[in-house]
């Protein structure tokens, strides 16, 4: 799978991920004469280092220079934010750089290739899954559905209207589609929210938040065993599918 | 980014290696922060000059650098860690001493200009009104920004650096104009001595972050405007500021609907009290930023006929120039202590030397602590010399 990303800094690498979900100094955070983290576990040396975002000390810039004339700099980076400090040592150091990249969806022993010059994050090992999750708002409130025992993947817990996109499909199609086969609504998106990614066992899945605006009341098939209209704020007290309120947030809910 | 012919013809090589580098650095720099395309400068002012702040890794990259390129645009260097001629004097290693002339002379090799100084614009590198530059060291590029109505972002040092050997940098930030507008009116009510303005500087530094204050209330000198400045950029991350009916721009941007918070006796109390945590020091040091002439004189005229008690020591820090313009001033300091140039007190490495020091500089007492190991005092130069006399 590919990940579009930002490029920032020219080149392309390939290699085993290294994943520090934090912000990073390299100033005091890796150890210099050998690559290895002094904050979190592993050696970066060689590796697709990726963290959240440079902070610490500008004098980073320069570390990374230096691990790079001793060979221990990494292959790649790849940050949720660049800033100025990572930015300026990986260019100097000739270390490509892709940020823009969702950090959660990655693990430590994945492997990656990044291209600088495009932006792109390829993940060849692991397959996208594009779905959508499709929440129909009725004045303040919106409609969680319950999904049936008979589901494969999280029974019992309350969600929107969701599944697979199909090829071809955009989320606007798709959510629409799930939305009719779920309830019998038949509406159309009011609001895509941006997408973020869901990290599985060989899977990344990538959700796309659509909103819907409807008055009718659902008319449920098998995927589910019950409905209810609740306010945002109640939904948290739910037991909900992974990352529902990311969803909402998504769409300003 | 939008690139121009002669841009692209660098980032082609077609300009040597050294070139093409310092552009792929300044393009993509400007990618993160979302440049449309680059502005032509007029002169840069590099930081990362002192060894104890860049390190071995500096040196390395600095090597590498300099020997591709050269610097299109009249450029000027930081502070040091170290007078260049007295630092022995100073107490410094001569390890120290040997990687920090080499640093110097790196910089020396690509062009740029080897006197080092925070207050560059009080020493020949002085742009003009709507001027695009590219300045590092934060007090200096707030002065121009701000005194002179120059146009700089906060540039670190490789990025100056970078800017610099090609003349370019990226069109963001502060070099839109929609950016240079206040984002809170400050109503400043202070008596007019320098060592207010330190703690002015330090109170809105530390309330405001990286916003631009408006002020009223205040009609800042030179020497005024850049010790506030200093302390704004180290408590905050202040890079520009207007004060009405002063500067430049002060009168080009609208203040209306913004918040306005009120500064005064109180305030500069507790900033004071927020500083100073030591009564008894190993040393003082004054010049943060660089003393300029004017300072000097004064001081000098303070302290003419006057004795010496304690064995306290005094450091006065200001440029090159500034020393060598006045031979008569410099030695009426010399009898309260060392005049140094190129250097300062958090550059340098004090905490090898001292554990304790003084400044009336709200900027140094911010990163005394930090940089050096330091228990500090943060007093005006008057009490401050009266402990030695």
């Amino acid at each position: 799978m590919i990940i579009n990303g930002r490029a920032i800094a020219s080149g392309r690498a390939e290699a085993e991920v290294l994943v520090l979900n934090e912000d990073f100094s390299f100033l005091g955070g890796v150890d210099t004469a050998t690559g290895e983290l002094r904050v979190g576990e592993g050696n970066i040396s060689g590796r697709m280092f990726a963290f959240r975002r440079g902070k610490g000390s500008t004098v980073g810039s320069y570390t990374i220079f230096d691990l790079k004339t001793k060979n221990l700099a990494p292959a790649g980076i790849i940050n949720a934010t660049a800033e100025t400090i990572v930015t300026t040592g990986a260019v100097i150091a000739d270390i490509p750089l892709v940020d823009g990249i969702d950090i959660d969806a990655l693990r430590s022993g994945d492997r990656a290739i990044i291209d600088g010059d495009s932006g792109t994050l390829e993940l060849p090992d692991l397959e996208l899954r594009e779905v959508v999750s499709g929440i129909v708002r009725r004045g303040d409130d919106i409609l969680l559905l319950r999904r049936s025992d008979e589901e494969s993947h999280f029974p019992r817990m309350w969600g929107g209207a969701s599944g697979l996109m199909e090829a071809g499909e955009g989320p606007e199609d798709a959510a629409s589609r799930e939305l009719l086969e779920e309830t019998q609504i038949d509406a159309r998106p009011t609001l895509i929210g941006r997408s973020f990614l869901i990290r599985g066992d060989g899977i990344i899945w990538k959700v796309h938040p659509v909103l819907f605006e409807a008055d009718d009341e659902p008319t449920l098939n098998w995927e589910h065993c019950d409905y209810r209209w609740v306010s945002p704020a109640d939904s948290a007290g739910m037991d909900t599918v992974p990352r529902l309120n990311e969803v909402l947030v998504r769409l300003g809910l | 980014m939008n690139l121009s012919a002669a841009e692209q013809r660098i980032l082609d090589g077609e300009e040597g290696e050294g070139a093409r580098k310092a552009l792929e650095l300044v393009v993509a720099l400007g990618k993160i922060y979302g440049a449309e395309d680059l502005v032509p400068i007029t002169s840069a002012h590099l930081s990362g000059v002192s060894y104890k702040t860049i390190g071995d890794g500096g040196i390395v990259y600095l090597e590498h650098v300099s020997q591709g390129a050269k610097v299109r645009v009249p450029s000027t260097l930081n502070p040091s860690g170290m007078d260049s001629v007295r630092w022995r004097e100073m107490g410094v290693s001569e390890e120290f001493a040997a990687k920090q002339l080499h640093i110097i002379d790196l910089y020396g090799s690509m062009g740029v200009e080897t006197s080092c100084s925070c207050t560059p614009y009080l020493a020949g590198n002085v742009p003009r009104k709507g001027d695009h530059v590219a300045w590092a060291e934060s007090s200096a590029l707030s002065m121009v920004n701000s005194m002179v109505g120059a146009r700089t972002n906060r540039e670190g040092g490789p990025g100056a650096l970078a800017a610099a050997i090609v003349g370019r940098t990226a069109n963001y930030g502060l070099h839109l104009k929609e950016n240079r507008s206040p984002t809170v009116v400050v109503e400043a009510d202070i008596d007019g001595s320098l060592f207010s303005h330190s703690l002015l500087g330090q109170a809105v530094g530390s309330r405001i972050g990286n916003g631009i204050p408006y002020f009223r209330g205040i009609r800042p000198d030179w020497e005024e405007a850049k010790i506030m400045a200093a302390a704004m950029a180290a408590s905050g991350a202040v890079a520009m500021f207007h004060v009405e009916d002063h500067t430049p721009e002060s009168s080009e941007h609208s203040t209306e609907g913004l918040e306005v918070i009120n500064i005064g006796d109180d305030e500069l109390k507790d900033a004071h009290e927020s500083l100073s945590v030591v009564e008894d020091v190993e040393l003082i040091a004054f010049g943060c930023p660089h003393l300029s002439m004017r300072e000097v004189r004064e001081m000098a005229y303070y302290l003419e006929g006057k004795v010496k008690k304690s064995d306290v020591k005094v450091w006065f820090c200001t440029s090159r120039q500034v020393r060598d313009a006045l031979p008569k001033e410099v030695a009426t300091l010399e009898r309260f202590g060392t005049v140094l140039a190129d250097t300062c007190m958090v550059v340098t490495p004090v905490e090898g030397l001292y554990e304790s020091s003084a400044s009336d500089s709200a900027k140094a007492c911010n990163y005394l602590p930090t940089l050096c190991s330091q228990k500090v005092r943060c007093d005006s130069f008057q009490t401050l010399m009266e402990v030695v006399m």
